[in-house]
């Protein structure tokens, strides 16, 4: 799933959470298909940020997961001998390789011995 | 430089946009018993400028509030006159931050943002101050480069060379850490101790003696934002954690993942708000 920026919407993207107004209000739910009609009308109703399936829209800044849990291993380099702060290194890698491929990918990453 | 010589010059900041008058009016005003949060609100929305800005920091996303607050006296009902005051008193500096140094504006964002997400599941009674501590607790960077540019410059690229954390580099080369900079400046200007202490407490939170579990809050929010990444503060590692802060807010692993996904939530929401991504097309 990725989060966007409602400016890069574009019809043929599936929701993967429903689409919120800055009042709380539920637009559409999850599995929507975008179409343009429906991107108008959530601009319209204040809409800034949708969450989609897959990762559809490469962002300005976007980095790929391989350099993101390189960066994340570098930013912990000082604290690397803290049990606590070790797991929240483990969790947030984890988080980030479920986002990006799936829940099954964390099982493999780890056999890898990638990121942990 | 040395201590003394920099507590001398903080006495006296030229560089940075002076306190609003509005200010001290409105702390008299709070003495006064009588007054209401519609007639405080009154006196800020005659400056037009300032209650724009007021509206744009209490709708951002770190506060979380469901609906728009449209009106001064909603927002002063609503998160109090303690976070009021800080926001009108920091309100010219975080201009300065944003045109200065968007990463670290973004980095004290996403603190606000995990502060008060933090503070919600704890139930704590006000986390709009806990978001607001979060908001200012790196201020002391903020004097620092505004105040002292060449030594913030030397501090930055000092810190680059050697790999050591900035507040080593600030202790060395000024004297201080932005931390306590920060607090001095923020007792100065008389902002609530709720907030001063977890400003001058972020990185030592055993230290504090009042207001321990905000402080352990911001301790903790501070290095869960470097951890993913979002902003900067200057150099690019997470800080040591504080094992006494840890135990007075300390959780799980499912409470982590679901804190993780919250985060990464507002903080998309926020790279709306700090505009990052229309300057970039």
């Amino acid at each position: 799933m990725q989060r966007i920026p409602i400016k890069y919407a574009a019809p043929g993207m599936k929701l993967e959470k429903e689409a919120v107004t800055p009042e709380g209000q539920v637009l559409c739910g999850p599995d929507s298909e975008l179409t343009a009609e429906l991107i108008e009308r959530l601009k319209k109703q204040g809409v800034t940020v949708l969450t989609v399936q897959g990762r559809p829209v490469v962002l300005p800044g976007d980095k790929s997961l391989g350099t993101r849990l390189k960066e994340l291993e570098h930013r912990f380099s000082k604290v690397n001998n803290d049990p606590v702060l070790k797991a929240i290194k483990k969790l947030i890698a984890e988080f980030w390789i479920v986002q990006e491929k799936g829940p099954e990918a964390v099982a493999s990453a780890q056999k890898n011995g990638g990121q942990n | 430089m040395t201590r003394e010589e920099l507590i001398e010059r903080l006495d006296n900041v030229q560089s940075l946009p002076t306190i609003p008058p509005i200010v001290s009016r409105l702390n008299e005003m709070v003495q006064d018993e009588d007054t209401t949060a519609a007639r405080l609100g009154k006196v800020i929305e005659k400056d037009q400028v300032l209650t724009a800005k007021l509206l744009k920091m209490v709708n951002s996303s770190f506060y979380g509030f469901p609906q728009r607050i449209s009106t001064i006296n909603n927002a002063l009902v609503l998160l109090g006159f303690n976070v009021i005051k800080t926001l009108i008193v920091t309100s010219s500096i975080f201009e300065v931050m944003q045109a200065s140094d968007i990463r670290l504006f973004e980095h004290s964002l996403g603190c606000a943002t995990a502060a008060g997400i933090i503070a919600r599941r704890r139930g704590i009674k006000n986390p709009e101050e806990v978001s607001t501590a979060g908001l200012i607790h790196d201020l002391g960077k903020i004097v620092l480069r505004a105040e002292l540019p060449k030594e913030y410059d030397r501090i930055l690229a000092t810190s680059n060379e050697r790999e050591l954390p900035v507040r080593d580099v600030e202790l060395e080369i000024v004297g201080m850490t932005h931390s306590e900079i920060g607090g001095i400046l923020a007792t100065q200007w008389n902002l609530p101790d709720s907030l001063v202490t977890p400003v001058k407490y972020h990185h030592r939170p055993a230290k504090c003696k009042d207001h321990q579990e905000i402080t352990a809050i911001i301790h903790f929010s501070d290095i869960l934002v470097r951890a993913v990444g979002f902003g900067s503060g200057g150099d690019p590692w997470v800080p040591p954690l504080d094992h006494k802060a840890w135990d007075i807010i300390k959780f799980g692993k499912s409470d982590a993942r679901e804190i993780l996904e919250e985060l990464d939530e507002k903080l998309a929401e926020l790279a709306n708000f700090t505009g990052e991504i229309d300057q970039e097309q």
